[in-house]
C-alpha cells in the first residue's frame, strides 16, 4: 500500500511522488520519511533541492532543539541523499544539481561528524576508493564517492592514476574492507585485473571485497577479472557497498 | 567567423552509441539491424550480431554501431563484411559533407585486450584509406594501438595526425617524428591532470618545445589545453580558455591550438547551445582547430549563431562562470524557454 499523505512535508511529498518510481524504492522511501520528525524532512528537502546554506541553518537547529546526531544523519541528510541518487540514475536531474546537493550534505554533516567522533560511533562502513594505475578521469568515481559519503560511509579517497601498492598501502593504513575502482579508459580497465593480482601476490585479497566500475566496465569484465562486484553507475555503487559490507539497505 | 578553422572529425570511434529506441534501429526483438544510406541512396541494414545483443550495452538500451561496423567488416562473412565497410563509408562521407579535415579514428572500445584493439586499429585505418582521401587522425590512449595505426598508413598518402601526445607520453612525438605526422599535445602532466591556467600553459610549453627539438614545424602541432565540463567546476571553461589565450601569446600565429571541445558540456542538458558558445569563445580565445564532431555540432553553426539569443546569454553566463551549478540554464531548459 502506498500512501504518501504518510509524509508530512508537502514538497517532499511532491518529490517521492514525482521521481520515485520503482516499487521497492517507494516502499523504502515511505516507511523512512513517515516516521522522520518534521524537521528531518525539512532537512531532507533541503538536501534534494541542493540549498546549503538552508541545510546548514537547519541542520544546526535540529541538534539545538534536542535532536540526536544519528537521527539528523539518517533521516534527515542520507534520506535526502538516496533522493537524490534516485533523481539522478533516472535523469531527471544533472551532474551540476548532484554536486549542489552534495555539498548542501556536506554543510549538515559538518555539524554531525564531530559529534559522532566524540561519541565514538563508527561509519556505516570504510570503503577505499581510487582510479586505476593509467587513468586520469575521476568525476564518475567522484560521484559514487559523493554518494558513498551521502549514504553514511568513510571514504578514503586515492585520486587517480592509482598504482597497485597505493590500493594496497591504503587498505593496510585505514583497516578497510572494501575498495572500489574506476576506470573510463578501455586501455586502462586491465589494470583492474593487474590491482587485484596484487591483492592475491600481498595475500591480502581475502581481507577485502573490491568492485569496479566505470563507462567500459561491465558485469562481464567484473567477473573476468575477479571482482567481488559491479556497479553501472553512483547509485549501484552504494547498493554495492551495502551489499559487499552485509549492511541492510 | 573563421574558414580556416581546422576540424579533425570525431566520430568514426568504436564508442558511440545509438539508441535502441532511435528510429534508425529497426526489425524486431532478436532481428534489430541499424539503417543507413548506401552510396547509390537505397537503405540497407546492418544486423546487430548475436553476441552484441547479449551484451550489457545492448540490455542498457545502447547500440555501438561503429563497433558492430568494425566487427562485421573484419569478420569472416563476406556479405556482413561489405556491409560493415559500407556503414564506415557512410559515417566517413558525413563527415566529408559536414567539413571535416582530419578524420579521428579511435578503436580503444572495441575490446579491452590489446592485439584486438591493435588489428581493429589496422582495418580501420586501411578501410578509410580507401574510402576518403582526408588525412586520418590516429587516436587512442594506449601508444601501441597509435603505432599501429600509423604504421597502416600508405606511405604516398596524406600525411596523418597523432592524437595524443603528452608529458606522461613524449615517445608518441617520435612516433610522429618518424611518420611526418601532426601531432596534438595536451596539457596533461606526467602525473595527473593540470589545475588550472599556469599549470596547463606550463605543461603544453613543454609539449610543444619537445616537438619543436624533434624537429615538428609549428604548424603540425595542435596543443590540446585540455578541457574540463563546467558541470563539475564552474571555473573549467575560464581555466582552459585561459591557457589558450596564453598559450597564442607565447607560440605566435603558425601554430594550432585546439581541444575536445565538447567535454565543455558533460553531464549538462541541451549541450548544443553550451558547445556552439564555446566554441565562439575559443576561437576568439585563440584556437585554430577543434576535435569535434562536425555533423553534431558544426562550427558553422556555432560561428552564425546570434548573440543576442536567450540560449547564447544563459550558455555564456554558464562558461563565463557566471551561472553556479548551471542553476539558471538548466532551470530555463526545464522550463521549455530555451
Amino acid at each position: 500500500m502506498t500512501d504518501f499523505s504518510l509524509i508530512s512535508n508537502e514538497a517532499l511529498r511532491g518529490e517521492i511522488e514525482e521521481f520515485v518510481t520503482r516499487p521497492a524504492e517507494i516502499e523504502r522511501n515511505l516507511r523512512v520519511f513517515s516516521r522522520a520528525h518534521p524537521r528531518m524532512q525539512a532537512i531532507a528537502l533541503a538536501v534534494i533541492e541542493g540549498e546549503h546554506h538552508l541545510c546548514d541553518r537547519l541542520t544546526r537547529e535540529a541538534l539545538e532543539a534536542g535532536h540526536v546526531a544519528i537521527e539528523v544523519m539518517d533521516d534527515g541528510l542520507i534520506a535526502g541523499m538516496g533522493v537524490v541518487g534516485i533523481k539522478f540514475r533516472e535523469n531527471f536531474i544533472f551532474v551540476p544539481e548532484v554536486l549542489a546537493c552534495a555539498r548542501a550534505m556536506k554543510s549538515g554533516m559538518a555539524h554531525i561528524e564531530p559529534i559522532l567522533s566524540a561519541s565514538g560511533v563508527p561509519p556505516a562502513g570504510k570503503v577505499v576508493m581510487g582510479t586505476v594505475k593509467g587513468d586520469l578521469h575521476d568525476i564518475g568515481k567522484n560521484l559514487c564517492i559523493m554518494m558513498l559519503r551521502g549514504a553514511g560511509f568513510e571514504v578514503v579517497d586515492l585520486g587517480v592514476d592509482t598504482a597497485p601498492d597505493a590500493f594496497i598501502d591504503a587498505v593496510e593504513e585505514s583497516g578497510a574492507r572494501l575498495v572500489g575502482m574506476s576506470a573510463l579508459l578501455t586501455t586502462t580497465v586491465p589494470n583492474m585485473g593487474r590491482t587485484i593480482e596484487a591483492f592475491i601476490d600481498a595475500g591480502l585479497r581475502d581481507d577485502v571485497q573490491i568492485m569496479v566500475g566505470g563507462a567500459p566496465v561491465t558485469q562481464e569484465f567484473a567477473d573476468d577479472m575477479g571482482a567481488d562486484g559491479y556497479g553501472k553507475d553512483a547509485l549501484a555503487c552504494v547498493a554495492e557497498a551495502k551489499r559487499l559490507l552485509g549492511i541492510n539497505a | 567567423m573563421d574558414d580556416r578553422f581546422i576540424v579533425i572529425g570525431e566520430n568514426t570511434h568504436a564508442t558511440r552509441v545509438l539508441m535502441r529506441k532511435s528510429p534508425r534501429i529497426v526489425g524486431g526483438e532478436g532481428q534489430e539491424a541499424i539503417a543507413f544510406p548506401g552510396e547509390d541512396g537505397t537503405t540497407l541494414h546492418l544486423p546487430v550480431p548475436d553476441a552484441v545483443r547479449r551484451g550489457q550495452d545492448f540490455e542498457e538500451g545502447r547500440v555501438k554501431h561503429i563497433r558492430i561496423a568494425i566487427l562485421a567488416g573484419m569478420g569472416s562473412d563476406p556479405a556482413a563484411a561489405r556491409l560493415g565497410r559500407a556503414y564506415i563509408t557512410h559515417v566517413v562521407r558525413a563527415q566529408e559533407a559536414a567539413g571535416a579535415h582530419f578524420l579521428d579514428l579511435n578503436v580503444d572500445e572495441m575490446s579491452i585486450r590489446l592485439d584486438r584493439q591493435q588489428a581493429a586499429m589496422d582495418w580501420l585505418v586501411r578501410c578509410v584509406q580507401e574510402i576518403s582521401r582526408l588525412p586520418l587522425s590516429v587516436d587512442s590512449s594506449n601508444l601501441e594501438i597509435i603505432a599501429t595505426g600509423l604504421a597502416a598508413c600508405a606511405p604516398g598518402g596524406p600525411r596523418p595526425m597523432v592524437n595524443s601526445a603528452s608529458l606522461e607520453r613524449l615517445e608518441a612525438l617520435d612516433l610522429a617524428r618518424d611518420g611526418r605526422a601532426a601531432v596534438v599535445v595536451t596539457a596533461a602532466g606526467e602525473k595527473g591532470m593540470p589545475a588550472g591556467i599556469d599549470d596547463r600553459v606550463a605543461n603544453a610549453s613543454r609539449m610543444v618545445e619537445a616537438a619543436l627539438a624533434r624537429a615538428i614545424p609549428p604548424a603540425d602541432i595542435h596543443i590540446d589545453p585540455l578541457i574540463f565540463p563546467v558541470s563539475v567546476d564552474a571555473s573549467f571553461p575560464g581555466h582552459a580558455l585561459g591557457a589558450m589565450r596564453a598559450l597564442r601569446d607565447r607560440w605566435g600565429p603558425e601554430i594550432h591550438i585546439t581541444g575536445g571541445f565538447s567535454n565543455v558540456s558533460f553531464g549538462i542538458p541541451y549541450r548544443r547551445a553550451i558547445n556552439d558558445a564555446f566554441l565562439r569563445m575559443a576561437v576568439e580565445a585563440g584556437a585554430s582547430s577543434g576535435i569535434i564532431d562536425p555533423v553534431m555540432n558544426p562550427p558553422s553553426r556555432a560561428f552564425g549563431m546570434q548573440p543576442d539569443t536567450l540560449a547564447y546569454r544563459l550558455a555564456e553566463d554558464v562558461l563565463a562562470g557566471r551561472d553556479e551549478h548551471c542553476r539558471a540554464y538548466i532551470g530555463a531548459w526545464r522550463r521549455k524557454e530555451i
